[in-house]
């Protein structure tokens, strides 16, 4: 008898724990699949630490067969770096929220960045805290109605949305890979994610992925809207595209700082 | 992969739609993204107890697979007619060489 057609799982997604965790519709599993598809190709599924952080993203503590650990808002990347520099062998992993990554933990994000630590970050962008009922983030856009902001984001009084990764494009030495991809377009934030796990292997610098997400839970929308303010109202905000590659040459944008800090 | 799951498996255009019921949450992100609007509800329920989702609701499939890749849940499954569908990847990406397990 033929073996029935089975779900083409990436690989490295541990089937056993499926249906995963997360909500109908949501985000963060099309963006665990773009990494699962990555870390196939690379063939690194024996050497990679997956860390995820709090909030939705620790719904996928047992998603992978790979070894995770999960902790605090935006910790997980110095817990990742950690590992990292006591075995430099290993492909380190940081899987987090907008909230932990820009708000609760952002000082772990610039300190890294600052550093060019070698781990591959990936931020899930929802625009909410969605793990906690969907309340205002630094990403919430303008106008934008969450539990905390019934009558609309208002930019005068809590300032406008965070740009994660222009952000770290700013501050990052050379030899950064910075990107935004967006779960409508899942070929591409495979490659972004793909590029930034090559990043980190070969050494070059610290790699940063946003990947523009859907939370219909907390968005209270049906599917056509979910991709509709996910497509047009977010893209408009948070431009989709790489913003540093690790070859480009980096005095248009950044000065270059002597390996041995500025002269006395 | 040592758990098995059962597909309703439904030939529709160009596709083998392969849908896997104890995957399928009932999200309809699927249906939103057909090019010929052929997904629609369909009468089986899935992982909670909403209904899952079938071709046959519009114009033939064309076997680009989006609904494929968008699905959260990899609950489906578009097998190409001419039987050359049986891939895994998103992209066809060749190992990086040095990275051979
Ligand atoms: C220091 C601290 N403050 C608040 C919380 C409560 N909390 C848990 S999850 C969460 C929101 C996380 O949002 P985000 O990082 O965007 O992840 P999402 O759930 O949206 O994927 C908050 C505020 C906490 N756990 N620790
Ligand atoms: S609350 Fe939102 S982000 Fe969290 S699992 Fe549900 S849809 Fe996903
Ligand atoms: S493969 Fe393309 S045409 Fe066929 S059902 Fe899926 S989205 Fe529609
Ligand atoms: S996208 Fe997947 S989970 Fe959602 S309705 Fe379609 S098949 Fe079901
Ligand atoms: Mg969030």
């Amino acid at each position: 008898m033929a073996i029935a057609a089975q779900p083409q799982m990436p690989r490295v997604w541990r089937a056993e724990s499926k249906p995963h965790k997360f909500c109908p519709g949501c985000g963060h599993g099309i963006v665990l699949k773009a990494l699962g598809e990555a870390v196939d190709a690379l063939g690194i599924q024996e050497r990679t630490i997956f860390g995820c952080d709090i909030g939705c993203s620790l719904l996928s503590w047992d998603f992978f067969n790979l070894d995770t650990i999960q902790t605090h808002h935006g910790r997980t990347t110095p817990v990742l770096v950690g590992i990292k520099r006591a075995r430099p062998e290993l492909v380190v992993v940081s899987y987090m929220g907008d909230g932990g990554a820009y708000a609760i933990g952002a000082q772990h994000l610039v300190s890294s960045a600052s550093r060019n630590d070698l781990v591959t970050i990936i931020v899930v962008n929802n625009t909410v805290y969605a793990m906690t009922g969907g309340q205002m983030a630094p990403t919430t856009l303008p106008g934008q109605k969450t539990e905390t902001t019934p009558y609309g984001r208002d930019v005068e009084l809590t300032g406008r949305p965070m740009l994660g990764p222009e952000l770290v494009a700013a501050i990052a030495p050379p030899g950064a890979y910075v990107a935004r991809g967006s779960v409508a377009n899942v070929v591409q934030l495979k490659n972004y994610i793909q590029k930034g796990l090559e990043n980190q292997i070969q050494g070059r610098g610290i790699a940063f992925i946003e990947a523009l997400s859907s939370c219909p839970t907390n968005w209270r929308t049906n599917a056509a809207e979910t991709w509709r303010f996910l497509e047009k109202e977010m893209s408009a905000y948070f431009p989709v595209g790489e913003l540093r590659t690790p070859e480009e040459k980096p005095a248009a944008r950044l000065r270059e700082v002597p390996a041995h800090g500025p002269k006395p | 992969m040592s758990v098995a799951f059962k597909p309703i498996t439904t030939e529709n255009g160009k596709g083998i739609f392969h849908l896997f019921p104890a995957l399928c949450k009932g999200c309809g992100l699927c249906i939103e993204k057909c090019p010929v609007d052929t997904i629609g509800w369909a009468r089986q329920l899935g992982a909670f107890g909403t209904p899952v989702v079938e071709p046959g609701h519009g114009k033939p499939c064309i076997a680009c697979k989006k609904c494929q890749l968008v699905c959260p849940d990899a609950a489906i499954w578009i097998e190409r007619r001419n039987g050359q569908g049986r891939t895994d990847a998103l992209t066809a990406a060749p190992q990086a060489p040095g990275n051979e397990k």
